[in-house]
């Protein structure tokens, strides 16, 4: 066991863990976060993702060995990542990404054990292309290590909401 | 992080009333004025059934008899009310159910400020969680309408003013120039109502409330009807909702459990634990069931996946293999043994009628093994404490199915199990019986090292241990005079039992369960009867045949563990069997007969409401009026070709039709749906948007049914492992999707939403594709690799 550390939802952290652990259990059980999820353990839902560096990852196969140093943002890092992309910490308008609110506006969640996948991903999304197309939109949840997966069927909810949170984005600048 | 513990009681008398204080985990904690009971109330209180007394002796149950098992009306006009059932994302009972209890307490939908859910200690009624407006809305309706009638009689004395000069508007009370709140009236007061119940806790239906109190006639309804928005999605998306994934108690050890090589193996030798890699791991033994437990996580998956290397079994062969199945269905199973099923739309005599038809169809169809699936696999924190009493902490369709069931595995009174219910992924019926799996093996693993032990399946585990929606074969025979009328219709539906609720771990540790389907299982669903589920709509047709034939599941007699192919239950369950071969077969009967498909059904039924729903979808999916095949079909080639389907179906007092528009490309068989539009007639309408949601979701999880979804097995188990070996639908697949809600609230009832959408939408689909190209899939799934050869052929 080795010590690890790394940012988390711009709080330097360091935990006692042996380096081949993925970084979904130390972020579940060491740091007690909540918002990914395990679904597969073989980064073929994205039921796990984070952010590294801004990236989305599937967090059930990453070594946290390999995010030593690096930027991790979890569903619980959104609202802080947003107040940074906006220049200042204060928005005055809501406490949540405006991914996170477009996906209550628009009751996005069935069951929601996948949605931090999908809030992940539009997250990242957004950050590159404030205004996706829906072709583009159904693109970014195709790309990356697997499709994003939702069995409850939320897919054209989540195009929805990540139209929205578009417009919120582009309202709240 | 809030971890969920237990959360502590006082209670105290004031003024004669009783108080409770609460401390709740977020949250400050709160006080509380319960509605307790009311004496005067003779004809309601003497109503009391029989199994109300044994439940009320159960010292963790609540008393369903009790109106404070259901509701507590606070002095500051807050109300709390308990559900047994657990909602799986369709939002029922966090906001349908809300809307239901505050429109016969007529009190606004916000004052119902808290709902409790699922936990066995905490909730009046169990059965399971599904049909929920059907079932579930109907206790909480009554139980909330006796309520009423208890208050109104509190106010009369209170103020001194006739029951009947009173009337209630948001939760104030006045008449004779008097007005008072309902935490007016129950300021203070010790108030014990009665209601009555029948059934019992801990089986699959749980309590039903009888009787009949006075309901709120439907014109007069406020809150019903409108979009509340889900009060737990802005937990969910902010990562503050506590999960079933969440749950940690003190001295917590991670589980996982090694399972057999295969669904019929038994245990050879156990494989020696690799100390110097996982020195914190421990190996438990018990009977063919093999678990590891460590205090990390990551330690017990590698001590797992060690022991899995290391540890011998017995080989088995017992299933026919997915490539076999409908030729080991049709020539193998036994069909005999189980007394078939008659719907009780059958009628008249179907064998002259069919010979005496200007024309016919007959044909055969055949619907897979499928996998629930949940995105998440099973998951249970089991306690078992050292004063015998065992906490479940987990994510279950029926609560107190599995308290009955953990009960007997473990030989011990109901009064020792309490289950616990937190969020987690849907389970779309796989526990609806009462056990997606892991709940068992976690208190079997707690109970031998004494701690709480948090077991959670494999991707993998969750695949090929869980169980599966049955398969299906259908043969059908329509026949119809030259006006294109039908005269005759006859169904043989073929089906292996669809309920098995015995625990898996308890089977293979060799310990006690309810017993397998079979013929002589009593109940409605634990038997090897099959059902006719797909209720007949077409009401005009005058000779109706339907019958189901019941099996029992493959390899499970022959399998040594008693395990094999288990099923269960899923989403619009058995119907989906029943409903891709009667509605394809009816689009192919109107081909033949020469008709647009939506004319033909509409020729053959006079019910309002079934034509309503087709007439809709007609109109919302711009629907061509004409004969299938497309005059433009084509099977051949790389152009795409496209086409239009339709399906009906009556479920749960709800019609529905849908209509599929598709693109197919002949030479590579791959099939798109574009568009997707579905109409739907519950009746009352209790919430606009979360309907449409949820029907949304229904909908393409039916295209996935449609398109993908093929439970792979060999001889010895299942082989689908993953999502790759287990596709389902991805965001690239997703259609236009329209839904169209008519809203007939003369029906007066409320029926489901959340089931048949996916079910529509196979044979919706097949029926465009057979228009597109004018050949005919009768096998599912509508994959590349199956229409390839049918478009060939
Ligand atoms: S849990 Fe990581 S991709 Fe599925
Ligand atoms: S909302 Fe249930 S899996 Fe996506």
């Amino acid at each position: 066991m080795a010590g690890v550390a790394f940012v988390v939802n711009g709080t330097r952290r360091e935990v006692q863990a042996s380096g081949d652990t993925p970084l979904l259990y130390v972020l579940r059980n060491d740091l007690e976060l909540s918002g990914p999820q395990f679904g597969c353990g073989l980064s073929q839902c994205g039921a796990c993702s984070v952010l590294v560096d801004g990236k989305e990852a599937r967090a059930c196969v990453l070594p946290v060995n390999r995010v030593a140093g690096k930027d991790v943002t979890t569903l619980e890092g959104l609202p802080g990542l947003w107040a940074k992309q906006r220049g200042g910490p204060a928005d005055g308008e809501s406490s949540l990404h405006p991914v996170q609110q477009a996906w209550i506006d628009e009751q996005v969640p069935q069951c929601g054990f996948c949605q931090n996948g999908m809030m992940i991903k539009a997250a990242e999304l957004l950050a590159d292309t404030p205004s996706p197309s829906i072709a583009q939109i159904k693109q970014a949840f195709m790309a990356g290590p697997s499709p994003h997966l939702c069995r409850c069927g939320s897919y054209s909810a989540i195009v929805e909401a990540v139209q929205r949170a578009s417009t919120i984005m582009a309202r709240r600048k | 992080m809030a971890t969920r513990t237990e959360r502590h009681e006082t209670v105290s008398t004031v003024f004669g009333a009783t108080l409770t204080r609460r401390q709740f985990v977020r949250g400050g904690g709160a006080l509380l004025v319960c509605l307790g009971g009311l004496n005067r109330l003779g004809p309601v209180g003497s109503m009391l059934g029989s199994t109300v007394e044994a439940a009320a002796g159960d010292s963790n149950s609540l008393n369903p008899g009790l109106a404070s098992s259901w509701f507590e009306i606070h002095a500051d006009n807050t109300i709390l009310m308990r559900t047994g059932k657990v909602d799986f994302g369709q939002t029922t009972a966090h906001t349908a159910y809300r809307q239901i209890v505050a429109e016969e307490l007529r009190v606004s939908y916000e004052s119902i400020t808290s709902v409790v859910m699922g936990d066995t200690d905490r909730t009046p009624d169990g059965g399971f969680s599904a049909g929920f407006l059907e079932y579930g809305g109907q206790n909480l309706r009554k139980a909330a309408a006796y309520t009423y009638q208890a208050l109104l009689d509190l106010a009369a004395a209170t103020l001194g003013v006739e029951k009947s000069a009173l009337t209630v508007q948001n939760g104030i009370v006045s008449g004779g120039g008097k007005r008072a709140s309902y935490g007016d009236l129950v300021k203070n007061q010790q108030l014990k109502l009665t209601i009555p119940v029948s059934g019992e806790l801990t089986n699959m239906f749980g309590l039903t409330v009888t009787g009949d109190p006075p309901l709120r006639p439907t014109k007069e309804y406020t809150v019903i009807g409108k979009s509340f928005p889900n009060a737990v999605t802005p937990s969910k998306v902010s990562a503050k909702e506590v999960w079933v994934t969440d749950v940690r108690l003190p001295g917590m050890l991670h589980g996982r459990v090694v399972h057999p090589k295969t669904l019929g193996s038994t245990l050879v030798s156990v494989g020696t634990l690799n100390k110097t890699r996982f020195p914190n791991a421990q190996v438990i033994v018990k009977g063919n069931l093999v678990g590891v437990v460590s205090p990390s996580e990551w330690e017990a998956v590698g001590a797992a996946q060690q022991m899995a290397a290391d540890t011998k079994w017995t080989d088995w062969k017992g299933l026919p293999g997915h490539e076999k199945l409908y030729t080991w269905l049709r020539e193998q199973a036994d069909w005999k043994t189980t007394p078939p099923s008659k719907s009780d739309k059958s009628r008249g005599d179907v064998k002259p009628a069919l010979a005496s038809a200007s024309k016919t169809l007959t044909a055969s169809y055949e619907v897979p093994f499928m996998k629930h699936a949940p995105i998440g696999p099973t998951i249970a924190v089991g306690d078992a404490r050292a004063d015998g009493i065992v906490y479940v902490h987990t994510h279950n369709q029926n609560p107190q199915a599995l308290r009955g069931q953990l009960a007997m595995m473990l030989g011990t009174s109901v009064d020792n199990v309490v289950i616990r219910i937190y969020a987690g992924p849907g389970h779309y019926g796989r526990s609806n019986g009462g056990n997606a799996g892991a709940e068992d093996e976690a208190v079997l693993l707690s109970k031998s090292v004494g701690k709480p032990v948090r077991v959670q399946w494999s991707r993998a585990d969750d695949l090929q241990w869980s169980t599966q929606s049955p398969p299906g074969v259908a043969d059908i025979s329509v026949g119809w005079d030259a006006n294109g009328t039908i005269t005759a219709y006859q169904a043989d539906h073929y089906m292996p039992a669809m309920q098995d609720d015995r625990l898996v771990g308890a089977l293979i540790a060799g310990l006690p369960t309810q017993p397998a389907p079979a013929p002589n299982v009593e109940g409605p669903i634990g038997s090897t009867i099959n059902g006719v589920s797909d209720p007949w709509i077409y009401e005009r047709v005058p000779n109706v045949a339907e019958t189901g034939f019941g099996t029992f599941q493959l390899g499970q007699q022959a399998s040594p563990l008693a395990v094999g192919l288990r099923d269960h239950s899923m989403r619009t369950p058995g119907q989906l069997q029943q409903n891709f071969p009667r509605e394809l077969a009816m689009s192919e009967a109107a081909a033949r007969a020469g008709f647009d498909a939506i004319e033909f059904r509409l020729k053959q039924t006079d019910d309002a409401r079934l034509i309503g729903v087709l007439e809709a979808v007609r109109e919302a999916s711009g629907w061509q009026t004409r004969v299938s095949p497309s005059p433009k079909a084509s099977a051949t080639g790389t152009a795409s070709v496209s086409g239009q389907g339709v399906s009906a179906m009556l479920r749960s007092g709800t019609y529905w039709a849908c209509v599929c528009q598709v693109s197919v490309v002949p030479s590579t068989g791959k099939i798109t749906v574009d568009k997707y539009t579905i109409a739907v007639d519950p009746g009352i309408v209790v919430n606009p948007l979360q309907l449409k949601r949820t029907i949304e979701g229904g909908a393409l999880m039916g295209l996935s049914h449609a398109l993908y979804e093929e439970m792979a097995f060999d001889e010895s188990g299942v082989i689908s492992r993953d999502w790759r070996s287990y596709p389902i639908l991805t965001m690239a697949d997703v259609p236009e999707v329209k839904v169209v809600i008519l809203s007939h609230p003369e029906v007066g009832a409320y029926g489901g939403g959340s089931e048949a959408a996916n079910a529509l939408a196979i044979s919706a689909v097949a029926a465009a594709f057979f228009d597109a190209t004018g050949k005919i899939a009768r096998r599912l799934p509508l994959k590349p690799s199956h229409v390839q050869g049918i478009l060939k052929a």
